[in-house]
């Protein structure tokens, strides 16, 4: 009985909070998604079910071209950034301790806490300068920048994974005559593959999501699926953004769902 | 031959020291053994004593801060665990969750760089020898406990290693399990010939199944013997405390005379007692005698050689413990077999205790 006067279910007023919490969450996602099919141009009356927008956004050969650039972008820097995680995963957890590591783990879990907008403009400078130097405008200032922000979210599962791993096992490896090589290569690796799964696909949504980083780095030409929206609305918005935001939406869902399942069921 | 080639596993001096300076801590002090080859060799002590860190120095998994350690004669400085002819059966087991029974069990021979029909062949005959042909294709987390024990002595005999370490390797089983394991594993090692370095806390396990014991405590050996001779004849109080039950008295000296001395029984009578090599204790002072439970009798009162005053009995199944106490107020534990036909005397009876002839023991202070 005592338990229950603790429930938080108890407090007046809960289920009002928990419903209006939701709604604001959700609806405008809601409202988005429903107005993607709308018929007719406008965000606020509904003029009938149609695919119309759809069609238009598949047509639209921008809208083509920078969801390839973000998804390539993604693709890419979450690749980078799974591999130096699981390398920076492994020099945190194995090899003992060693002086520094409380300031290294904060180091590589940096971009967490420093405002992105920061990042931004450090970034900007930084850029900008070497662009200068160097005469060099490609895509690399992307994929760098991009990477060293998907580091943190790559590490995270990555090493949450590791260190649920005994130890003996790689110790029952050595003792079974696997040089360090081979005991990582059969043991540690395939065991630390949910974990890099994870934090690919984690860095992968971060990536796809940034806005404001790619805002300050990018050059003429190098929009991404987000920079390219925020362009749009600032001129009038057409369903066809619903229609675009509710596909980049079903793709992170789908992203976010492999990976539960991923850590779930991979986990034992 | 020089003698420490003799052994299969030869250590000498070995001392390992964790942290440094101030927080310096001896886990090893001085350990000399040698080890014979095809032998059961038991470490036993308390938890902490050092055993698990004695069996790390042998797999290589660390390294003494002083002293060698030869295997089959080559000195092991600075070989990795990978290459060391000695294969270890985990407390925790540490099978890879990620492979079938098979796999772990060939996973040795695979690193050795056999060949596919050899690892097939190997895996399936310690299958069999671990009776787990039928769970081959099973992943660790499909089987039970004792299952999982078996495999991780299946993988670590695979490779057929000169010496196999079990670092307490029934501790997690329950009992009847645990006795089923007890005999299969002296079976295995009578099999197959391998040195065991057997790791236990506990004597009855340690005394059943080794052909040697070493008894160890705050990272020393202090005894190391025969289970007879740990038993009958313990070098210290701990020995003696540690292994099987044992009543200490204290006991005037009433005349010494070669290895044995006269000493003075409460109530008056005199019993011999072995003494330890080289001690001679002056007539008149007291020394510490040590005597078995079961190595008492009850005989009719005011016979044999002590009184003593029923306090309590405690039931054992196979044996009762009578809790006494002799006439100048010691306490003694006798331990006497049951037998339906045999009521367990009543707390306040008097009995008659005779003494095992060269059952009491002085020890060393
Ligand atoms: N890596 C280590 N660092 C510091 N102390 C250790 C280390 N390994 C073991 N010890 C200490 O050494 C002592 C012996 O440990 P161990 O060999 O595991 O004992 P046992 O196996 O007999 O229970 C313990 O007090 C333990 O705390
Ligand atoms: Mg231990």
């Amino acid at each position: 009985m005592a338990e229950k006067s603790y429930s938080v279910r108890r407090i007046p007023g809960f289920g009002a909070v928990a419903v209006f919490t939701f709604a604001m969450l959700y609806l405008p996602i809601v409202i988005l998604v429903l107005f993607s099919f709308n018929a007719g141009p406008s965000q606020s009356v509904w003029e009938g079910f149609s695919l119309h927008w759809y069609e238009a956004a598949f047509q639209n050969r921008q809208v083509r071209d920078v969801s390839i650039r973000s998804l390539w972008l993604a693709a890419t820097a979450a690749s980078i950034a799974t591999v130096l995680a699981t390398l920076a995963a492994l020099g945190t957890t194995r090899g003992g301790r060693f002086p520094g590591q409380t300031i290294i783990y904060a180091l590589i879990n940096q971009p967490l806490m420093v405002p992105e907008i920061v990042t931004g403009i450090a970034l900007l400078i930084f850029v900008a300068a070497i662009k200068v130097q160097t005469g060099y405008t490609g895509m690399g200032y992307l994929v760098m920048a991009h990477t060293a922000f998907c580091i943190p979210f790559a590490y995270l599962p990555i090493r949450a994974r590791l260190e649920t791993l005994d130890a003996a096992l790689e110790s029952a490896a050595a003792d079974l005559y696997a040089s360090p090589v081979q005991a990582f290569v059969h043991i540690t690796l395939p065991l630390l593959v949910p974990g890099i799964v994870a934090g690919f696909m984690l860095g992968f949504v971060i990536s796809l999501d940034t806005v404001v980083i790619t805002e300050f780095v990018k050059s003429a030409g190098q929009d991404t699926l987000p920079t390219y929206m925020l362009g749009q609305l600032r001129r009038t918005v057409t369903p066809e953004m619903n229609a675009i935001a509710t596909l980049f939406l079903a793709l992170s869902l789908l992203i976010v769902t492999a990976f539960f399942l991923v850590t779930r069921t991979r986990g034992r | 031959m020089d003698a420490t080639d003799k052994g299969e596993i030869h250590i000498a001096g070995v001392n390992k020291v964790f942290g440094q300076g101030a927080s310096a801590f001896h886990a090893l002090t001085g350990i000399d053994l040698t080890i014979a080859t095809g032998e059961f060799f038991t470490l036993l002590g308390p938890s902490g004593c050092g055993k698990t860190t004695l069996l790390r120095v042998i797999a290589g998994f660390e390294q003494p801060t002083s002293g060698s350690l030869r295997i089959n004669g080559a000195e092991m400085a600075g070989l990795g665990p990978n290459r060391r002819p000695v294969n270890t059966v985990f407390q925790s087991y540490a099978l890879f969750p990620h492979m079938t029974v098979a796999q772990n069990i060939g996973f040795g021979l695979k690193m050795l760089g056999k060949s596919r029909s050899e690892i097939e062949a190997t895996t399936s005959d310690m299958l069999r020898l671990v009776r787990m042909e039928a769970l081959a294709e099973r992943r660790p987390s499909e089987i039970s406990g004792g299952q999982q024990q078996r495999v991780a002595l299946a993988r670590a005999l695979a490779p057929r290693p000169r010496v196999l370490l079990l670092d307490e390797p029934l501790s997690a089983l329950d009992l009847k399990l645990r006795k089923e394991m007890q005999s299969e594993l002296k079976r295995l090692q009578t099999e197959t010939g391998i040195t065991f370095v057997f790791v236990t806390h506990d004597q009855e396990e340690a005394l059943t199944m080794s052909d040697r014991i070493a008894v160890m405590s705050a990272g020393r050996i202090l005894q190391l013997g025969a289970p007879t001779d740990i038993y009958n004849a313990p070098v210290n109080r701990f020995v003696a405390d540690f292994i099987g039950e044992t009543n200490f008295l204290v006991l005037p000296v009433a005349q010494t005379g070669g290895a044995v001395a006269r000493l003075t029984l409460p109530g008056g009578n005199c019993a011999e007692a072995r003494l330890p090599e080289g001690m001679t204790p002056v007539t008149g002072t007291t020394v510490t005698a040590v005597i078995r439970p079961e190595q008492a009798a009850i005989v009719a009162p005011e016979t044999g050689d002590l009184t003593a005053r029923v306090e309590s009995a405690v039931f054992f199944g196979t044996d009762t413990h009578l809790h006494l106490t002799l006439a100048d107020g010691q306490p003694f534990v006798l331990r006497r077999q049951n037998r339906p036909d045999q009521q367990p005397p009543e707390p306040g009876a008097m009995l008659g205790l005779s003494l095992a002839s060269g059952a009491l023991r002085v020890l060393e202070d």
